[in-house]
């Protein structure tokens, strides 16, 4: 009997203390700086190297690029950027192993949709995505 | 005349105790099991066939998806392997960080455990209880990894991050807050009585089947076996720690039970050291090549996982990917003593032993 | 001689029939409404324990619309029924579980003025009345044609012989101290002091074994959540779920009256002797004794882990059954000596 007493002041004593939930929808989560969210691209850094479709081991990234409009300088720039975000992982890879830092994590994780066709994120939305850019992204 | 006949019963996969997509295919007696048959691989994702088209670093993210309980020892099984077979250097840094980040999830893991298995036994509060301070760990190890569940923090040669600015001092700070509450957990659920009477002397076995089945972790120490390879087949810095094996003699459902929650305190003062002696050059990366190669050959390491010896065995042919790559999941050899356990007990202890055994089923299917 | 005592004892017409009937509708809203609130309060005290908000969107910071809401989803939800399922026993099984539910309200005396009946065996009534609860509960288990259910069903079955005993013993000494069944009677005999203080091994074994009665943690085995998923309404959805879930709370609103009325002095004040029982306060006692035990109810439905249906029995039938009868010896010695 005296356990089931223990327990019980234990509850009673929980009945007043601090609440652990958070109200997430309205007041938004703060994540930690090095928090992995949907990527941010920026498209003019990109130098079409292809190491970030290479090391995504989900094979969610898809990318192409033309050559250079201005005949003078060499290399490529890029065309199109999409990343597949039913099977991305988030996992940092690819921007761990970008050179001139074109694609980096932002903070943002909110990602439901209501249709399956609008997780195929492209260039554009990709470059839009620039709200809480993750400040360190090279360790 | 009355008749009676045994009844066939599918527990799972859709059962709210199974902890996942568990099948168990149960004939009962009334509510005696006279015999159950463990369905697995709901939730096989094949893992090593797709490691072997993967880079090593690749493969990284896929073991958080093993034992998404406890990623960090997942992590840090496949880069010992590889690290292994290179020869690679590893700065004190980095082994530190790994052994925080792998004690804390080790904390997390068995407070998920002692929360699920409180809910499987019909009590709730315990698990909101423990999931508060489970959040806690979680959002330490998110500050330090930028994930909460699935971490993907260690690389071949190192960690990804250092430590960010004061987060050894919150970790500090966390180690008496959890020894605190560990002692309220006491008070609510080991005293109490109805939970001694479902738990004491089931799901009992002995030193010798426990060895036989291959059983490891709590469930192997929880009938005397003193073996943890934390301690007899140390690794990483474990041996610049002083902590306790800790073993019960009983072999039932109340020795595991104060296996883990006595685990959960040797993690702690782990911890407690490690933050104390972690060295303080900042460099967390040790000297590896860029492209992780894994030379000609063959290695398997084994490390102690909260639910038990997790191993990795890797066939290399001297590429960028494994030749082969086989991970030893602790609980799908833990689920095989379960048919033996479950004959002549009744639903409820079914839930009881099934709970005791503390299976993740991402590990179970791999 | 209060106005309804007359209304009771006056000749049967229509207008005593309407009067009644009138009351019997009052009463029958007043219990949803203490059901639709004690669903929202058990959310609420279980949510402040756990360290949870609770309900705290539908109406308000509180919830208060949370239940009606509730209501509402479970009134539109499809009706599905399975194939196989005993098709006449399965529509029947929740109007048996609950219809008595209600009927055991008739005999509880609220306050001098507030009750419907004044039968000499009312306690009896509550108790034989509340067990044929259990039959709608087997048979909603039968019915379904699904295992689980039917493992649901049984347990209710076993569990509910096994505490109706108990249950009964622990309130003789009452009736030895009373002298009577009559629950009005029983609350005017504890006037000066409460049975809780006279019968405090009673009260405990009544608590238990109602709990038991109840089907609430620890004891919830009929449908335990874990074990035999939602055990014997593991089929019923929409309102005929619901069916169960308001008996459920019917009784929990049942019980803790009874409970109130047989220990705590019903609506005599709390502390005798000052003259509290002269000014008419006698609803507020009530409420007060009433709440407290449906808040110990939620508490230790919170707090405690699920019992095993073995050490259930084991325990209705060596533990509480031996206490009981020991008390009645014990009642009838002080009853003999000091009375």
């Amino acid at each position: 009997m005296l356990g089931l007493a223990k327990g019980l002041k234990y509850t009673l004593k929980n009945l007043t203390k601090e609440k652990m939930t958070y109200q997430y929808p309205e007041e938004p989560i703060p994540m930690p700086d090095r928090f992995r969210g949907i990527q941010k691209f920026y498209p003019e850094k990109c130098i079409v190297c292809n190491q970030c479709a290479n090391i995504c081991p989900t094979d969610c990234i898809e990318l192409t690029g033309k050559k250079h409009p201005d005949p003078e300088k060499k290399g490529k720039i890029i065309d199109t950027y999409d990343i597949n975000f039913e099977i991305c992982i988030l996992c940092d890879l690819c921007t761990e192993v970008c050179p001139t830092e074109a694609i980096v994590m932002t903070n943002n994780f909110e990602l439901a949709e209501y249709s399956r066709d609008e997780l195929f994120k492209n260039l554009e939305w990709l470059d839009e995505n620039d709200q809480n850019v993750r400040k360190e992204n090279k360790a | 005349m009355i008749r009676t006949e045994e009844m066939m019963l599918n527990v799972g996969p859709q059962h709210p105790s199974t902890h996942g997509v568990f099948r168990l295919v149960i004939k009962v007696d009334g509510e005696t099991i006279v015999e159950a048959t463990p369905v697995i691989g709901y939730l096989h994702r094949g893992t090593e066939k797709l490691a072997e088209d993967l880079q090593y670093t690749q493969i990284i993210p896929y073991t958080d998806r093993m034992d998404y309980i406890s990623a960090m020892t997942n992590n840090y099984v496949l880069c010992h392997a590889v690290e292994t077979m290179m020869g690679a250097e590893l700065p004190d840094r980095a082994e530190y960080l790994r052994v925080l980040a792998m004690e804390l999830g080790r904390v997390a893991s068995h407070l998920v455990w002692f929360g699920t298995y409180l809910l499987d036994i019909g009590a709730v509060s315990p698990f909101l209880y423990a999931f508060r301070e489970r959040e806690m760990i979680i959002n330490l190890l998110n500050e330090l990894s930028g994930a909460r569940l699935t971490f993907n923090y260690m690389r071949v040669g190192g960690v990804k991050w250092d430590a960010p600015d004061g987060w050894l001092e919150k970790v500090r700070e966390f180690v008496p807050y959890m020894r605190e509450q560990l002692k309220g957990y006491h008070d609510l659920v080991t005293g109490n009585e109805i939970f001694l009477n479902r738990v004491k002397g089931i799901g009992k076995y002995t030193k010798e089947e426990a060895i036989q089945y291959s059983l490891s972790g709590a469930n192997l120490r929880c009938t005397g076996v003193e073996w943890d390879l934390r301690k007899h087949e140390t690794y990483s810095v474990y041996d610049r720690f002083d902590f306790n094996v800790i073993t019960r003699e009983g072999g039932d459902a109340w020795s595991r039970y104060q296996c883990r929650m006595a685990e959960i305190e040797e993690s702690l003062k782990i911890i407690e050291q490690a933050v104390e002696q972690i060295p303080d050059d900042g460099k967390y990366m040790g000297k590896v090549p860029r492209i992780i190669k894994a030379p000609k050959g063959e290695a398997f390491v084994r490390i102690e996982s909260p639910r038990g010896e997790i191993g990795c065995y890797i066939a290399s042919e001297g590429k960028k990917e494994p030749y082969r790559l086989k991970f030893r999941r602790p609980s799908f050899y833990n689920l095989q003593i379960l048919p033996k356990l479950l004959k002549g007990e009744n639903m409820a202890n079914l839930i009881t032993i099934l709970g005791g055994v503390d299976i993740v089923l991402g590990e179970v299917d791999g | 001689m209060t106005w309804i005592d007359s209304l009771l004892q006056s000749q049967p017409s229509w207008t005593n029939f309407a009067i009644f009937a009138g009351l019997g509708v009052t009463m029958l809203s007043i219990t949803l409404g203490f059901v639709t609130f004690a669903i929202l309060a058990e959310r609420k005290v279980m949510g402040y324990m756990q360290l949870r908000h609770g309900p705290n969107r539908v109406g308000g910071r509180f919830g208060l619309l949370q239940s009606v809401a509730d209501i509402l989803k479970l009134l539109l939800k499809e009706d599905t029924r399975p194939k196989q399922a005993d098709k006449t026993l399965f529509v029947l099984a929740p109007v048996i579980a609950y219809a008595p539910a209600f009927l055991v309200i008739a005999v509880i005396p609220f306050t001098e003025a507030f009750k419907f009946t004044d039968i000499g065996v009312g306690l009896l009534y509550y108790i034989a009345i509340s067990g044929i609860s259990t039959i709608g509960i087997v048979t909603a288990g039968w019915a379904s044609n699904n295992k689980y259910a039917l493992m649901g069903g049984m347990r209710a079955a076993a569990q509910m012989i096994s505490y109706e005993i108990p249950l009964v013993m622990s309130v003789i000494g009452i009736i030895l101290f009373t002298g009577s069944l009559n629950l009005v009677e029983i609350v005017q005999a504890q006037e000066n002091i409460a049975f809780i203080f006279l019968q405090p091994i009673a009260f405990l074994i009544f608590l238990i074994a109602g709990t038991a009665e109840l089907n609430r943690t620890p004891f919830d085995l009929p449908e335990a959540e874990s074990e035999l998923v939602a055990g014997y309404h593991v089929e019923y959805s929409g309102f005929r779920w619901a069916f169960f879930m308001l008996s459920e709370y019917v009784y929990l609103f049942a019980l803790s009256a009874l409970i109130t009325v047989l220990f705590l002095g019903g609506w005599n004040a709390p502390i005798p002797g000052i003259g509290l029982n002269e000014i008419g306060l006698g609803a507020v006692w009530f409420t007060i004794k009433f709440i407290v035990i449906v808040f110990l109810f939620m508490w230790m439905r919170i707090t405690f882990p699920r019992l095993r249906a073995d050490q259930l029995m084991e325990f209705g039938w060596k533990v509480l059954l031996p206490i009981a009868l020991a008390n009645i010896f014990l009642s009838a010695l002080i009853k003999e000596l000091f009375f």
